[in-house]
């Protein structure tokens, strides 16, 4: 008998790589300030005074999964109104449409998630577009230990909101530090305007040496978390492929030097389709390789010379032009995220 | 900081910038999020070489900016 139910089916977390397994980008990132990506997928907003973290992907995990996304505090930094400090990833419009936000129909949706911190306590997230937000907290009521978090979030009837497309349709965004600017006491709710998080969260980034893991986080339609989406490998990377892709191997983070290139008999010119088809024409960056320097690759024809391969991305291939025929040494990244 | 690429040789359509910061070449794609960002830092003042590395200023960069998509 065919079961509807849905915790039947499978691709119904509207998360990518949610069991924070892929990590094309590296496995730690060291992070300043701005907006930088992580794991896949997944980034961080660390804006405010001189604060610091680090990102790792690391293999300590509840059971069932393999690993987690860890933020651990740097320079520590108690958070003033313009600050933002949250984790979060974009979903894309053709990712999200069918739940009708914005409509009578709107669909409830359910997120669930496992969570640890060093520090103990009331901590929020949101679901926003930037014009409408939903705050919701959880709490945290043991420190260093695993908790599972249930948040059940009903659709917003009203707004305007990104239909089916390749823009961004909602961010999640997990509070461990936001401006009073971007805070709320109105939970549960839906509200016009932009909050990420609720007055009186846990600022972990208050912290220097606070820890905050997170993984197992799944969206899904529907009024009650069900098991979590376990996708294959393959499958899940290519969902992240549509965001962000490399020539380098899985397992090897993206970097210039010698040692670790790439060789191929090159001509003037080359088209060569993306494995997966991206989001958007992607940014492409050029790493060098032997005796190149940066931005550069390097063409061999008797002699390592620099050349610049002029990397392009279309929405279906990316292409260089720039060197004469030779054996070509070079790598590359290409970035589509929302 | 931003420079244009000059076309590829047989055209004369300029459509890649290149971030500075990381050599990231950038397409004038509407979606492209960096290029949202380019957009918004070069009418923010931030600078905007030609191919040759010109800076590109005053009523030659906003006549460039209209011409974005």
């Amino acid at each position: 008998m065919l079961q509807t139910t849905a915790q039947y089916y499978s691709m119904k977390n509207r998360i990518i790589n949610g069991g924070m397994v892929i990590s094309q980008r590296g496995t730690s990132f060291s992070i300043t300030a701005n907006t930088v990506y992580t794991l896949d997928r997944f980034y961080l907003r660390y804006n405010g005074g001189s604060a610091s973290c680090t990102v790792t992907q690391s293999s300590s995990a509840p059971s069932g999964f393999a690993n987690s996304l860890l933020m651990t505090v740097g320079t520590a930094q108690s958070p003033v109104s313009g600050n933002r400090f949250s984790i979060e990833q974009n979903i894309e419009g053709y990712n999200w449409y069918d739940l009708g936000y914005g409509t009578a129909n709107a669909k409830t949706c359910t997120l669930s998630f496992w969570v640890q911190s060093s520090i103990a306590g009331t901590y929020s997230i949101a679901l926003t577009n930037f014009s409408y937000s939903y705050v919701a907290t959880y709490s945290i009521p043991t420190a260093n230990t695993w908790t599972y978090v249930t948040l059940t979030i009903p659709g917003p009837t009203t707004g305007t909101w990104t239909g089916a497309s390749n823009s961004s349709a909602v961010v999640v965004a997990w509070d461990i530090g936001e401006g009073s600017d971007v805070r709320t006491s109105t939970t549960g709710s839906w509200l016009s305007g932009v909050y990420l998080g609720a007055t009186g969260s846990t600022n972990v980034v208050a912290t220097s040496g606070a820890t905050f893991y997170i993984t197992g986080v799944q969206l899904e339609v529907g009024t009650q978390a069900t098991s979590f989406d376990y996708r294959p490998y393959g499958t899940e990377l290519a969902l992240c492929q549509r965001y962000y892709q490399k020539s380098f191997p899985q397992g090897t983070a993206p970097s210039s030097g010698a040692g670790d290139y790439r060789v191929w008999y090159g001509v003037t010119g080359q088209n060569i389709p993306f494995p997966v088809v991206m989001r958007a024409a992607p940014t492409m960056v050029a790493l060098p390789a032997v005796d190149s320097t940066a931005g550069n690759w390097a063409s061999f024809n008797g002699t390592w010379v620099d050349f610049n391969p002029n990397l392009s991305g279309t929405d279906w291939a990316w292409n260089y032009y720039g060197a004469a025929t030779a054996t070509i040494s070079g790598r590359w990244t290409a970035s589509a995220e929302l | 900081m931003y420079q244009l690429r000059a076309p590829i040789e047989g055209s004369t359509i300029i459509s890649i910038v290149v971030r500075l910061n990381d050599f990231g070449a950038i397409p004038f794609a509407p979606d492209n999020t960096d290029y949202q960002q380019f957009k918004k830092d070069i009418q923010n003042g931030v600078v905007l070489n030609d191919a040759e590395g010109n800076p590109i200023t005053g009523s030659a960069l906003t006549t460039f900016i209209g011409t974005l998509p």
